[in-house]
């Protein structure tokens, strides 16, 4: 059919002048998103075909211009460097694809390889590509079959487009149908033509040669084809057939592709932005990424680094415990992972080497917390249990019991991968992400209660009643998610998301919620030691291991209830009394002591009846003794703010718009929906009533409390007390009795830097004690303690964050340099009536 | 903000200046000044229909300072529509003041009005996005009250990360659920942009053009 062209320009002009300037003709679909799609013809930055004078619309460089040996190593490296920086985020039009090689043998679409060359068709014999050329195709055909294998991993897993990684590859075929070996070939065959070209000198022909084997082993790392190691018959036509073994070839080939980098040459005149003109792209061209090629190679090194950990999945004990720290503790890594590196391992965890049948991982979790080891609720035997032929008739309690877990089990398998899916997102995500999952967890733990209500009845049907804890499965899925919820707090502290002054609130919140999850262990622990147990009791029969409030309370009454700020009529704290200053109330896993304080107590390492305890009783405690470290550590720290604040070293704003019930709706959104309740109801204002009463009121009885003898040192010194030594046991446990054996370094890690908060939140309450030794008593609050407050993240001096736990430094300014650097004091002393201060330079005399 | 920000070359003072609502019959008098002062900050330009996008639909929500020649020194563009979580969302996509001007509370005194109209329009809810490393503006909505809700992972082009900012404007807005907005509550409708003509314009137009904000 004929084309029919129609001119609408008259009809077109005529339309527009009926328009008044700024009126926008759009439907309901033209959204933010198009408008910012929009361009405006004729404008240089947006019109894509619009020329400044004497500009070309096409390059001039010609792909078959002859190069130098030194400017092949130039071109290399300089694809290198872009093919680095679309890892890193950057799209292929604005990297790699602003390479006029790459374009010409990419575009025209060839229909064979043979087709894919720097030109098309015929072509005169003195301008035939020479060797230089040829092995420069073979480097580029390589690297773009490398990108179409990272593409399909990436689009393989769950990734965001662009905020992640930019898949586009503007309609170009990045030869996604030749197979991997074939070039494979044409680079061993350039190796071959340069090993025989001896004019080309000797280094440079090593530094060429060295290139493309560098490409051989990235593009078999890479082949997304390449089996797992389990199971896998040794394959003699790869040489690289085992998957750990994939990596290092490639990591072991970067030292001299830098050292020889020198001989480089670089050639700019073959990379331009006017490629992207042809390029079906809804955005107008963008300037070149510009990656240097240090920080190029060190992300190359990452990407090996990373993979070849990734591989270890494989080979680490097949337990969900293990591959839950594994894969907590490979999203905490540091340089965080490129999308691909996160993609490879999720095409690792997610395989069938792993995940053999879907729900064998949930139910094994399940079961080492709330089934023991023989329990005759899980007696194999059951599952041979026939139904009733008549099937009228009930089911043997036995199928009846089996059915009740697999059921549960089949609809817990969701959101237990769900949460795998979020730890292999950026940092970001994996904390909203995780939020979502803690939702599902909710949804999951209802039908876990009507579950558990089942069978308990089929157990005590069987006689086996003895042998179920209280809501098993309740109990587990409550467990996994107030863990969650902690991992989203902290995640929170290292995004940076909290600010100062809800730090007090968010640390209590945190301490709660793990005193919850460590009396939910308690219940677990049960179970397994029976009645001979001497583990921990249930609160109802503490053995104090804090300061009792009753002792606290009459040295320092509660600031009376009166004076408290009444803005919500509805709120049940009106009405009942606020807790004593100091107290333990709100976090009972506290008055229980989950560590040895005699020889008959159980802990990680050791058993009451002297016998070494199963994996899974270690493992309980060591969680156990850890989330009563969060919860000691983060109660600390939110008394530690809550004093900072009361003695306006924090601030204290008033803000314009909003309440304070507003704000802490906002904040609190993710958790507000769960059951049973997670959130304190007057968080906002009853945290900061712990220690200190209402904080309007503050000023008559501040003077007392803040004092040197103040009780507030002895709760903060139980706090760290608490802290590690639940700390210490799990330390003790090791990474195996922690389930962490296949990420010790990072389980080794994360022991040592909590131990460094530790020590830094001591000497932070040192100082703030030694300031309040030497303060004039009575004086307004703040006034004059001359004390500041610097942010150090977990301790570390270089500003690393230590997964959430952020402890501000407290001490005099003593000192104010030129350039108005303040040095604070470490330590404060009064000595024969002069202050001497402990700076980092030592003491001195002020 | 006047303690923290240098204003020592300040041509001007605050006082001098005056606040006028955006109405779409000056946008030949104005866009092209506040197009000019917003791409100051960006490494690329929008189009000009992203501006449009804004103030065709949402014109009463986008405040101007002017000094006494009638010279843009400040701007603010927002947007206020149902969003699917439920809620009533008011969103400010662009704040810019000039240089010269910075460090006196101008961007502060735009974002209250903008706030305001969107408060008196309803609005559940103001969300959102700046640079992590924008401490200015961080500090400016801190103080006002939005709390950081999000990070958002190589939100920007540069590929820097955002943080999501954000501030409620009642109680209850948390435990909104998709289809709560779609009735406003009293009968009313959540605004639908209807193009009636910016016409010639009274000789106070940016407060007439809050009259056609509800039907």
């Amino acid at each position: 059919m004929e084309p029919r062209i129609v001119d609408i320009t008259e009809k077109f002009t005529a339309a527009c002048k009926g328009l008044d300037i700024g009126q926008l003709v759009k439907d309901e679909y033209f959204t933010l998103f198009e408008s910012i799609g929009a361009v405006e013809i004729m404008d240089p930055q947006m019109d894509s075909g619009f020329l400044q004078p004497g500009e070309t619309l096409e390059d001039d460089y010609d792909p078959l211009t002859p190069i130098l040996p030194e400017e092949l190593i130039g071109i290399m490296d300089q694809l290198l460097c872009y093919e680095m920086a679309w890892h890193t985020g950057s799209p292929l039009s604005q990297t790699l694809f602003t390479s006029i090689h790459i374009d010409r043998l990419l575009w025209p679409e060839p229909k064979t390889l043979e087709e894919a060359q720097f030109y098309r068709g015929k072509i005169e014999d003195d301008r035939r590509p020479g060797v230089l050329l040829e092995v420069l195709r073979a480097y580029c055909l390589a690297l773009v079959k490398g990108c179409d294998f990272v593409i399909a991993k990436i689009t393989s897993r769950d990734y965001f487009e662009e905020e992640d990684f930019c898949t586009n590859t503007y309609n170009r075929v990045l030869f996604v149908q030749i197979p991997p070996d074939v070039f494979q070939r044409e680079l061993d065959a350039a190796i071959e033509l340069i090993e025989e070209s001896a004019e080309i000198d000797e280094s440079l022909r090593d530094a060429i040669i060295t290139r493309l084997n560098f490409r051989k082993s990235l593009l078999t790392a890479l082949d997304i084809e390449m089996p797992l190691d389990m199971n896998f018959p040794l394959d003699l036509d790869r040489p690289y057939s085992l998957l750990s073994s994939t990596w290092s070839p490639v990591a072991d080939s970067l030292p001299h592709i830098i050292t020889t980098h020198e001989l480089a040459k670089p050639v700019t005149d073959a990379f331009s932005t006017k490629v992207q003109r042809r390029l079906a792209s809804t955005v107008p061209p963008r300037p070149i990424v510009q990656f240097e090629f240090t920080k190029a190679l060190e992300a190359l090194k990452l990407l090996c680094v990373d993979c070849q950990e990734a591989t270890r999945f494989l080979q680490i004990p097949h337990d969900p415990i293990e591959y839950l720290s594994f894969l907590w503790a490979f999203a905490s890594r540091d340089p965080t992972p490129l999308t691909y590196s996160r993609s490879y391992l999720g095409a690792i965890m997610f395989s069938s080497d792993i995940i053999q049948a879907p729900g064998a991982l949930p139910f094994e979790d399940l079961r080492s917390f709330v089934f023991t080891e023989n329990s005759a609720i899980l007696d194999p035997s059951l599952r041979a249990l026939s139904p009733p032929l008549n099937p009228r008739l009930p089911k043997p309690p036995g199928l009846q019991l089996v059915e009740i877990l697999d059921t549960f089990v089949d609809r817990a398998i969701p959101p237990y991968f769900d949460l795998w899916v979020a730890l292999g997102q950026n940092k970001c995500r994996l904390r909203r992400m995780l939020t979502h999952v803690i939702h599902a967890w909710d949804a999951l733990q209802r039908d876990a209660e009507a579950a558990d209500a089942k069978l308990k009845i089929v157990c005590e049907a069987m006689g086996i009643g003895h042998e179920l804890m209280e809501n098993p499965l309740t109990t587990w899925v409550y467990i996994k998610k107030l863990w969650m919820i902690e991992k989203v707090i902290l995640l929170g502290f290292e995004q940076e998301i909290h600010h100062p002054d809800e730090y007090a609130g968010m640390y209590f919140f945190l301490a709660q919620i793990a005193s919850k999850r460590g009396m939910a262990l308690i219940e677990c622990l049960h179970l397994l030691h029976g009645t001979q147990s001497s583990y921990p009791k249930p609160p109802s029969r503490p053995p104090p291991s804090i300061p009792p409030q009753s002792d606290l309370s009459t040295q320092d009454p509660p600031p009376s209830e009166s004076t408290a700020p009444t803005s919500e009529p509805t709120e049940p704290p009106a009405a009942e009394p606020i807790s004593p200053p100091f107290t333990t109330e709100d976090f009972p896993l506290l008055k229980i002591q989950p560590y040895p304080t005699s020889s008959s107590t159980t802990t990680p390492s050791q058993s009451s009846n002297g016998q070494t305890p199963t994996p899974q009783t270690t493992y309980l405690l060591t969680l156990l003794c850890r989330a009563t470290a969060t919860c000691a550590l983060a109660s600390a720290l939110h008394t530690f703010y809550a004093t900072l604040r009361r003695i306006d070293l924090l601030p204290n704003p008033h803000h314009a718009l909003g309440t304070p019930q507003s704000r802490q709706e906002a904040r609190m959104k993710p958790f507000l929906t769960l059951t049973p309740e997670e959130v304190p109801r007057d968080i906002h204002r009853g945290c900061l009533l712990r220690p200190w009463g209402p904080y309007d009121e503050r000023s008559d009885v501040f003077g007392d409390e803040f004092d040197v003898n103040s009780p507030l040192w002895d709760t903060f010194d139980a706090y760290m007390e608490v802290g590690r030594r639940s700390w210490g046991e799990v330390k003790q446990a090791g990474a195996q009795g922690g389930k962490a054996k296949g990420s010790e370094i990072a389980w080794k890690k994360e022991i040592d830097d909590l131990y460094v908060t530790f020590e830094v939140l001591r000497r932070g309450l040192e100082r703030l004690r030694a300031a309040s030794s030497i303060r004039e008593p009575r004086c307004a609050p703040g006034d004059s303690m001359d004390l500041e407050v610097d942010w150090k993240r977990g301790g570390h001096t270089d500003g690393r964050e230590n997964e959430g736990w952020l402890v501000a430094r407290v001490g005099r300014v003593f000192f104010v340099e030129a350039d108005g650097t303040r040095h604070l004091a470490n330590n404060v002393m009064v000595w024969d009536g002069e202050c001497f201060v402990e700076g980092d330079l030592g003491w001195m005399n002020l | 903000m006047s303690t923290t920000e240098p204003s020592v070359s300040a041509p001007k003072v605050e006082g001098d200046l005056k606040y006028v609502q955006y109405h779409g019959s000056k946008e030949e008098i104005f866009l092209p000044s506040i197009r000019q002062l917003i791409s100051k900050d960006l490494s690329e330009p929008y189009s000009i229909y992203v501006y449009r996008y804004f103030l065709y639909q949402w014109g009463d929500l986008c405040y101007m300072a002017l000094d006494s020649q009638n010279k843009l020194i400040g701007v603010v563009v927002c947007k206020l529509e149902p969003h699917r979580s439920g809620t009533f969302r008011g969103y400010i996509a662009m704040l810019a003041v000039q240089e010269s001007y910075r460090g006196q509370g101008i961007a502060t005194k735009l974002v209250c009005k903008a706030i305001e109209t969107m408060a008196a329009r309803d609005a559940d809810e103001i969300v959102l996005e700046t640079e992590v490393t924008n401490t200015a503006s961080l500090k400016l909505y801190e103080r006002l009250g939005f709390i950081r809700s999000k990070r958002l992972h190589r939100y920007y082009l540069n590929g820097n990360a955002a943080f999501r900012l954000l501030l409620y404007l009642k109680e209850g807005v948390a435990l909104k659920r998709p289809g709560d907005g779609v009735d406003m509550g009293m009968g009313m409708q959540p605004r639908i942009e209807e193009y009636r003509g910016f016409g010639p314009t009274s000789s106070q137009e940016e407060t007439t053009a809050t009259s056609e904000s509800v039907t």
